[in-house]
């Protein structure tokens, strides 16, 4: 059988890992996570030619596996478990703790223009420049969104009385 | 810098730390409990979000869907990239998708058997031979048997591979074990190879399913692949599915994978 090229190779073995992580906070499934990343590289080899600066190989990716949920979730309603299901097959550093559900639970309520820059913020550590290309925002736009984000999570895990007396933003 | 700036750039990306906003936190008690709120809060999204890890064999997994695309491409008559009309661009495409389709479920069983391998990797280590006892009542369950030897088994047991059961053996071999799936309904349309960096082997169709032969890379599997092939009798009705399940008396089973 055919080699990879080095560098795809490479890209491989260095992006999976968080690529997995971010497809897990899409999908709290770790088969579906595991086929996302999956599909992800496969339709990047296939148009690895029109990748032109490896650098943004990361946003790319990230790009790919966001519309891969995306198509999944239109064609089939794929097992997306609601986050307060467990794994069946035990995840290795899957937090089953009341915290972590409460904390993924009010994740999962933001509306999807709230939720997807923050993620990509959070587990991809992407500027809210690069966050913008790849979502088709302005960074501006960027910085109020994951800003409401914040603020709707801080609100639904219960804030503290005395912010809300200080005017909060 | 006012304390709803100071807090808007903190909900904005928690960990900044312009000297402004430092400045701000230093000089306003409410805003830096608000600050340790925040980060805190954040720490414990970060943790939440980036902890998860994924199998050990993921990226090996990639790897060999990549490479059995590869192998696909390549087996795709000439012809079929130079379409010269719509019409034999249509049946060309229609073609391709079909030998797509096959060769992607010939992709999906080798990752299986891989991704099993790995999965229940302790049982390359079981020390054998097995008893004969338990390799015979493993067989019967499926209403088969071993017509003859096919060298040292370690380990037998029932397993369930993408919602069928099947058998999975470990044998002996030249170098080191050899895993060998017995998967009775999975009918690909030719002898599909497993390759990936840690392992190869093969999966040979039979009139009942297919026998999944697996050795560390270097290890010669195709003499273990005649004799299991040449060997094993399988049964007129085999348990499959979760009638078989049923059939078996819900028999402990060694392992699951999914696709």
């Amino acid at each position: 059988m055919g080699k990879l090229s080095k560098q795809f190779d490479a890209l491989v073995g260095a992006l999976s890992p968080e690529l997995y992580r971010y497809a897990m906070g899409l999908c709290h499934n770790p088969d579906v996570a595991q086929d996302l990343v999956q599909e992800t590289f496969l339709r990047a080899w296939r148009s690895q030619e029109t990748l032109r600066d490896v650098k943004t190989a990361r946003a790319w990716l990230y790009t790919i596996l966001r519309h891969e949920h995306a198509r999944l979730y239109e064609r089939q309603r794929p097992d997306v478990r609601d986050p307060h299901e467990l794994p069946d097959v035990p995840v290795r550093g899957y937090d089953t703790s009341t915290e972590a559900f409460t904390l993924r639970r009010a994740l999962q309520r933001l509306e999807p223009q709230y939720r997807e820059p923050l993620m990509l913020q959070v587990v991809g550590g992407f500027s809210c420049k690069e966050i913008g290309n790849m979502l088709g925002l302005k960074p501006n736009t960027v910085l109020t969104r994951v800003f409401r984000a914040r603020k709707m999570l801080h609100a639904m895990l219960g804030e503290d009385k005395q912010e809300t007396a200080h005017e909060m933003p | 810098m006012k304390c709803l700036e100071f807090r808007r750039e903190l909900l904005q990306d928690p960990f900044a730390a312009s000297e402004t906003l430092l400045a701000h936190e230093a000089e306003c008690e409410e805003c830096a409990r608000f600050s340790r709120r925040t980060r805190a809060r954040e720490a414990a999204l970060r943790n939440l979000l980036r902890a998860p890890e994924p199998p050990p064999e993921l990226a090996e997994r990639v790897r060999l869907a990549i490479r059995m695309e590869q192998q696909a491409e390549r087996r795709r008559p000439f012809w079929l990239a130079a379409a010269a009309s719509v019409m034999l661009a249509v049946t060309l495409g229609l073609v391709s998708l079909y030998e797509r389709h096959i060769e992607r479920g010939h992709m999906a069983l080798a990752q299986s058997v891989v991704y099993h391998i790995v999965d229940e990797a302790k049982h390359l280590h079981t020390p054998g031979p097995a008893a004969p006892q338990r390799v015979r009542e493993v067989f019967a369950r499926f209403g088969a048997q071993l017509a003859g030897d096919i060298g040292q088994i370690n380990f037998a047991a029932e397993c369930l591979m993408r919602n069928r059961t099947g058998i999975h053996l470990v044998l002996q071999g030249e170098q080191g074990p050899v895993t060998v799936f017995l998967m009775p309904g999975e009918t690909p349309a030719r002898t599909v190879p497993v390759e990936t960096d840690r392992f190869e082997g093969e999966i040979l169709p039979t009139p009942w399913g297919s026998i999944a032969v697996v050795g560390e890379r270097g290890e010669p599997v195709e003499p273990l692949a005649v004799k299991v092939v040449s060997r094993v009798r399988w049964g007129a009705r085999p348990a499959t599915g979760v009638a078989g399940l049923a059939q078996t008396g819900g028999q402990k089973l060694a392992g699951r994978i999914s696709l």
